[in-house]
């Protein structure tokens, strides 16, 4: 029981890093990814190659390159291809595209990257997936198995405080603002002098190195990663969580993590079977379509609201609390 | 050379199909305003109706019929009792995706529940073949073809020569001034709806027969080619999601055989993504614009 318990904090906290970075793009700046998931496998698959080391030609898994490096470089490089692939991503789809074109290309984007991994069996060991992936310190520390779950979860929170650090600074900071003017009026963010594509283009580099580095996390946990596993309606489970959390607030997003990644996909493990697993899958994702149905129709700002922001009057004085002239257009511009 | 131009039949083929699936998303995109990411989940469930039918002894061409029936009604009703009092609410575009996703996992996965993860396949009676050049074709591809260009000759007509047609591009390009012109515009994006939804279920039905099996995950595998169609020929632009469709499936079967099967979707989206880095708003973004047609 422990040992499940602990399995299941793993990945409720997994949930929760992709949920924040998630959020960055579509809670705080309105960028619409539907290749989120595609981030999370780039980085469960570097952080596999840099763990696995070289490829064996007689092993029975293949892949193009591989190094066993120590923790926690798998997890930082792949952070770094994460944001590497969202600069790439973001460049061919954010600068010339209207808003639902990128949409739907971002879709695209994401199939296309599960067919490329699983038509080539020698890049990355294609549709059957990596296997046996080295979990740090594992072979160091002589712990038991519940022993080492606690360890691996204390790693987790550990990249899960950081993570937090990150999103909670860009949101107090200037640029968080800058996020949510684009969020809230494109045109205006951008008739202030704000450059709307570069904005962009930075959310989906950051936001894609938090997703890659949840998929590192979850791959030295899980030991395994196939295309199966990242098929593109994962990416509809995260907008959930960030959905019902609440979107704009990070506690929010990680309370709608805990509730949809923990107790929705994982917890119903724990309720008597009822009939056979295939049921039961499809009543889990019917349920979570229905539960976005529900909130975005009763509650849209999700189970704990964006917290409403009010500025500290430094440039005017007098009864305008609003103390950027950009948060004073996109507010007038939201009313008109 | 000859297995290019027999696998061109095939994109022929493979075009068909995909025409009347990318004009409804794209006539439920331009007299809406919604992407409806439904759409494979509604084709899959028109798919099982027509399965149903033969079931019951219906020839399949009956079943295809009555299946397009029910998509035309079942999509009618989604937009008038679930999409509207979405967008009433003030729901955005974005927020109006998310809520198409929700109702595309509804659909798919009470589809898994009612008939299954296991495939099936309609009862048909044995086709001939029929040979053209070094193309073929079964005489239910040749249907399928047939199906295809009526519907095509038929949105034109509709579009372009009747009162209703009218009404729903005057929607598509102007809500508020075709309201104010008298135009009933919730009446106009329910038969809009109704339409695509004809579409949407004659081609699920089409894509059942080509396939020779219908699966719960068949219309959300197809979804991503009909995303492809549309885009390419600019969403919203009907003209173009047929040339989008034709492109796009003659695309996938020719670079099937010239690349292998696991390559030709890969193939297939990087022209689109290509195309689109060329030219944003799709193929016949500039043309539909000078005519006003949207």
């Amino acid at each position: 029981m422990a040992y499940y318990v602990l399995t299941l904090a793993v990945y409720v906290v997994v949930g929760i890093i992709a949920c924040w970075g998630l959020n960055l793009q579509f809670g705080d700046t309105g960028v619409l990814n539907f290749a989120y998931i595609l981030f999370v496998a780039a980085g469960a698959y570097t952080a596999s190659i840099l763990s696995l080391g070289h490829p064996n030609a007689s092993s029975y898994q293949h892949y193009f390159w591989g190094a066993h490096l120590p923790w926690p470089i798998p997890w930082l490089a792949a952070a770094v291809v994460g944001g590497l692939l969202g600069l790439l991503v973001g460049l061919l789809v954010l600068r010339r595209l209207r808003g639902d074109y990128q949409a739907m290309v971002l879709l695209v984007v994401s199939i296309m990257g599960s067919y490329i991994v699983s038509a080539d069996p020698g890049f990355l060991n294609g549709g059957v997936g990596l296997a046996l992936i080295p979990q740090p310190f594992k072979g160091v520390l002589h712990l038991s198995q519940v022993g080492y779950e606690v360890f691996y979860l204390a790693l987790a929170v550990l990249a899960a405080v950081a993570v937090f650090e990150v999103v909670r600074r860009i949101n107090a900071s200037p640029l968080g603002r800058v996020l949510r003017a684009v969020r809230e009026n494109e045109a205006a963010a951008a008739a202030v002098g704000h450059n709307v594509a570069a904005v962009k283009l930075l959310v989906m580099v950051i936001g894609g190195a938090i997703a890659a580095l949840a998929g590192a996390i979850e791959v030295q946990f899980i030991a395994a990663w196939a295309p199966a596993g990242w098929d593109y309606t994962e990416t509809f489970g995260l907008f959930a969580a960030v959905i019902v959390g609440g979107r704009g607030n990070l506690g929010g997003v990680a309370l709608g993590a805990l509730l949809v990644q923990g107790l929705f996909l994982e917890g119903t493990v724990l309720l008597p079977n009822i009939g056979n697993p295939a049921l039961i899958g499809a009543i889990q994702w019917m349920s979570l379509g229905a539960l976005i149905l529900i909130f975005l129709y009763f509650r849209p700002q999700g189970v704990l609201p964006e917290r409403r922001r009010t500025y500290s009057s430094d440039i005017t004085t007098g009864r305008n609390r609003l103390a950027s002239p950009l948060a004073a257009l996109t507010n007038r511009s939201a009313r008109g | 050379m000859n297995s290019l131009i027999s696998s061109l039949g095939f994109g022929i083929v493979t075009a068909s199909i995909l025409l009347p699936a990318a004009v409804g998303f794209t006539l439920q995109f331009s007299a809406t305003g919604v992407l409806n990411i439904a759409f494979g989940a509604q084709m899959t469930f028109a798919a099982y109706i027509a399965f149903i039918c033969t079931q019951a002894g219906l020839n399949i061409w009956l079943a295809l019929l009555l299946a397009g029936v029910f998509g035309a009604v079942f999509s009618a009703l989604l937009n008038r009792f679930l999409l509207t009092p979405f967008a009433r609410r003030g729901t955005t575009f974005f927020g109006m995706v998310v809520v198409t996703i929700a109702l595309a996992l509804l659909i798919e996965y009470l589809v898994e529940i009612i008939w299954g993860t296991m495939s099936v396949n309609y009862k048909m009676t044995g086709t001939g073949v029929v040979h053209l050049g070094a193309m073929s074709f079964t005489h239910s591809q040749l249907v399928v073809m047939a199906i295809g260009l009526v519907i095509a000759v038929a949105t034109h007509s509709l579009l372009k020569y009747t009162r209703i047609g009218k009404a729903i591009r005057a929607v598509a390009s102007n809500t508020e001034l075709a309201r104010s012109s008298g135009i009933p515009a919730q009446r106009i994006t329910d038969t809009a709806w109704l339409i695509s939804g004809l579409m949407g279920g004659v081609a699920g039905v089409m894509l059942g027969i080509s396939l020779s099996s219908v699966s719960y995950t068949m219309g959300d595998t197809f979804l991503i080619e009909i995303i492809a169609a549309a885009v390419l020929g600019g969403v919203g632009q009907v003209y173009g999601a047929m040339l989008g469709a034709l492109a796009i499936g003659v695309l996938l079967e020719e670079s099937a055989i010239v690349l292998g099967g696991a390559y030709a979707p890969i193939s297939a989206f990087a022209v689109l993504i290509l195309v689109l880095l060329v030219r944003p708003t799709g193929i016949m973004a500039g043309a539909a614009e000078a005519k006003g047609i949207a």
